[in-house]
């Protein structure tokens, strides 16, 4: 379901980048299947639950995967939201201003900390997991900046402002993906220590993380 | 095995005899006494020496061999001995199977061992690299755990033995794998990947190479045969009509011809032997009759300054130093409005030899520079169809260069024209000595 996730977001950039729209609504049609993925994964834990009544680690491994899956499906959707937007971007008209590359710096590090998350949660691993929570912050600084360049671009050219708004919603987007990933890497820690890092600072979490 | 019972026969024998004696010389009790004894000195000897031997299998490593007395020594010896054969043996297989990991290590193809239930059991670093494994830490890991991507899974999920897939890994957009599985053993499954990035380029070169020659073919077909059937249906035509018809089905023969001649010499130069040979080109000669050529070509309209150092040769193949010049010379009349400048300059620069051809044309935007030796590829498709280009003159230019180790240069600016410079490398350059102007008439009369 991970792989299948990243896939959907490689694939929408890549239409995003290329301006490739069936490339766009594969994505968008391929959706339905992260869903589906959620809701299978979803009622083997119940079972799993129902049947072993697993204790302890294993509790927390079936409590962190039931959260984790809800954050992939909205990854997806994130994905799915990606494409349908470059897809109006695009059928539109064609864009004049440099977008690629403050976006391109945002997924690339979004698609990292998934991918990073994705390992760490196979691996264990909490100091990994510690890690992506601390780049989190780069990918809410990259968005800022996106957002300065944009509102510079609306003010000198108001015909600007409905595709702007667009891209803001994609940067946003990005922006909820390093959110997702950071929520998983929680996960990863409370699977392995027990103990919940979520809302708490960056030394809490690395301290749990290493001990 | 007689061997074997001869020291316990003497020493029971002996024992016995004592009895005897002893029996014989005091009473019976007293010999009885006597054997017993004997009997049980031998069985606290054995004893200890069976607890030696304990002690030593429990500790074969460290433990000194036991010495052993009697029958014990040679059975400690034969197990020392069968001890380091087994270890000698297991040396062996260790190296060997150790060597096979480092074969298999060494493979540019990336392998993976997985289990019945698809674990990492072993892959090298090729594979590591391919999915994103470290070895050390992700053996025993659920292999579709660590390399996600959507193909793969369902690419295993499938009975084993399928045709091999092709997928690009989400950690690397730009490459391309091609992946295979096999089974093997009672379960197990190898999984193998390649690299095939450069296989599909070279691929999809080919097919659009295929795609542009047909297209480039069609276009003056379609003029002919349009032309052709008005000629065979006998409509009448005014002479001044047939006469401009008749012109236009000529260019566009010679234009296929043209694109035909270019076809072969570029596969010419691709099945020829990478390096070109090493004779001595008289480039000043062959520049002077490239020189009336260029100047009848451009028919008044350009201006031309010949800067030519008349003792600089290079080595290498006349033919196809003649196209390189000829292309990139007359480029230059094509892109250059009429009134404009051309200088053509041959000199020797730093050791290296430099021809090069400036004009005063339209020039090139720099997007386009790094694609215009691409076969087939147009800076402006209108603008060189109409004055004859075939697409591939660059190409053959630069396949020309490369075979003789030198570099094209092109600088350029929109509207201020365009420096192209092939330059040859100091090995090939070769000095035109004197001989040519003793042989000079004017020299020897004068």
């Amino acid at each position: 379901m991970g792989g299948l996730v990243e896939q959907q977001i490689v694939d929408a950039l890549a239409g995003f980048a290329s301006g490739d729209i069936a490339a766009l609504d594969r994505v968008v049609a391929a959706d339905h299947e992260v869903n589906a993925m959620e809701v299978a994964v979803d009622r083997e834990c119940s079972t799993i639950i129902a049947k072993r009544q697993p204790t302890a680690r294993d509790l927390r491994l079936m409590m962190a995967i039931i959260k984790t899956i809800t954050d992939l499906e909205r990854s997806g959707d994130e994905a799915a939201k990606i494409a349908r937007m470059a897809k109006q971007i695009f059928e539109r008209e064609r864009m004049k201003m440099p977008r690629i590359s403050d976006i391109r710096t945002a997924a690339d590090i979004a698609l990292g900390m998934l991918r990073k998350v994705l390992d760490a949660f196979a691996r264990l691993d909490t100091v990994a997991a510690a890690a992506v929570i601390r780049e989190d912050q780069a990918i809410d600084d990259e968005f800022r900046s996106i957002l300065r360049q944009l509102i510079t671009f609306m003010m000198e050219d108001p015909r600007t402002i409905s595709m702007a708004i667009e891209i803001v919603f994609i940067a946003k987007a990005i922006e909820r993906i390093g959110d997702h990933a950071k929520n998983i890497a929680e996960y990863v820690i409370y699977i392995v220590k027990g103990t919940d890092v979520r809302h708490t600072s960056f030394e809490f979490i690395e301290r749990e993380a290493q001990s | 095995m007689p061997n074997f019972w001869i020291q316990p026969a003497l020493r029971l024998g002996g024992i016995a005899l004592l009895g005897l004696v002893v029996g014989l010389v005091w009473d019976l009790t007293a010999g009885l006494g006597v054997v017993a004894a004997g009997l049980l000195v031998l069985v606290v000897v054995q004893l200890v020496y069976l607890q030696r031997l304990q002690r030593w299998l429990d500790d074969p490593e460290a433990a000194v061999v036991p010495e052993g007395w009697g029958a014990w020594n040679s059975v400690f010896s034969t197990l020392y001995r069968a001890r380091r054969r087994d270890e000698a043996s297991r040396k062996g297989l260790t190296s060997a199977l150790e060597r096979f990991r480092q074969a298999a290590g060494a493979l540019p193809d990336g392998v993976v061992l997985l289990d019945a239930g698809f674990h990492i059991e072993w892959c090298n670093s090729a594979a590591e690299a391919h999915f994103g494994i470290e070895l050390a830490r992700d053996q025993g890991l659920l292999f579709t755990h660590i390399a996600r991507h959507p193909v793969l899974a369902d690419y295993l999920a499938l009975d084993v033995g399928a045709m091999p897939v092709t997928m690009r890994p989400t950690q690397n957009q730009a490459q391309i794998l091609s992946l295979q599985v096999i089974p093997f053993g009672a379960a197990d499954r190898l999984l193998l990947s390649r690299d095939v990035t450069a296989i599909e380029r070279a691929e999809t070169i080919r097919r659009d190479f295929v795609a542009n020659v047909s297209h480039e073919l069609r276009t003056p077909l379609t003029v002919l045969t349009g032309f052709l059937e008005l000629i065979a249906d006998d409509i009448p035509r005014e002479p001044a009509v047939a006469r401009r018809q008749n012109q236009l089905m000529k260019e566009h023969a010679e234009r296929m011809a043209r694109l035909v001649e270019d076809l072969l010499t570029l596969s010419r130069l691709e099945s020829d032997s990478v390096i070109a040979p090493s004779t001595r080109v008289d480039v000043p000669a062959l520049l002077d009759h490239l020189g009336v050529d260029a100047e009848s070509l451009a028919a008044g309209r350009h201006r031309f300054r010949w800067d030519v150092d008349p003792h600089l040769a290079v080595t290498g193949s006349e033919q196809e130093l003649r196209s390189v010049f000829s292309n990139l010379v007359s480029n230059a009349i094509r892109y250059t409005p009429a009134g404009g400048d051309i200088s053509v300059t041959w000199r020797l620069q730093k050791g290296q030899a430099e021809f090069a051809v400036k004009d005063s044309g339209i020039g090139i935007a720099p997007e386009h520079i790094p694609r215009l030796t691409e076969r087939f590829y147009r800076v402006d498709t209108g603008r060189s169809r109409e004055t004859g280009g075939t697409g591939l003159g660059l190409a053959i230019v630069k396949h020309v260069l490369v075979r003789h180790q030198a570099k094209l240069e092109i600088d350029s600016e929109p509207g201020q024209g365009s420096t192209f410079r092939a330059v040859f490398p100091s090995r090939r350059v070769r000095h035109l000595d004197t001989a040519a102007a003793d042989t000079d008439p004017a020299a020897s009369t004068g």
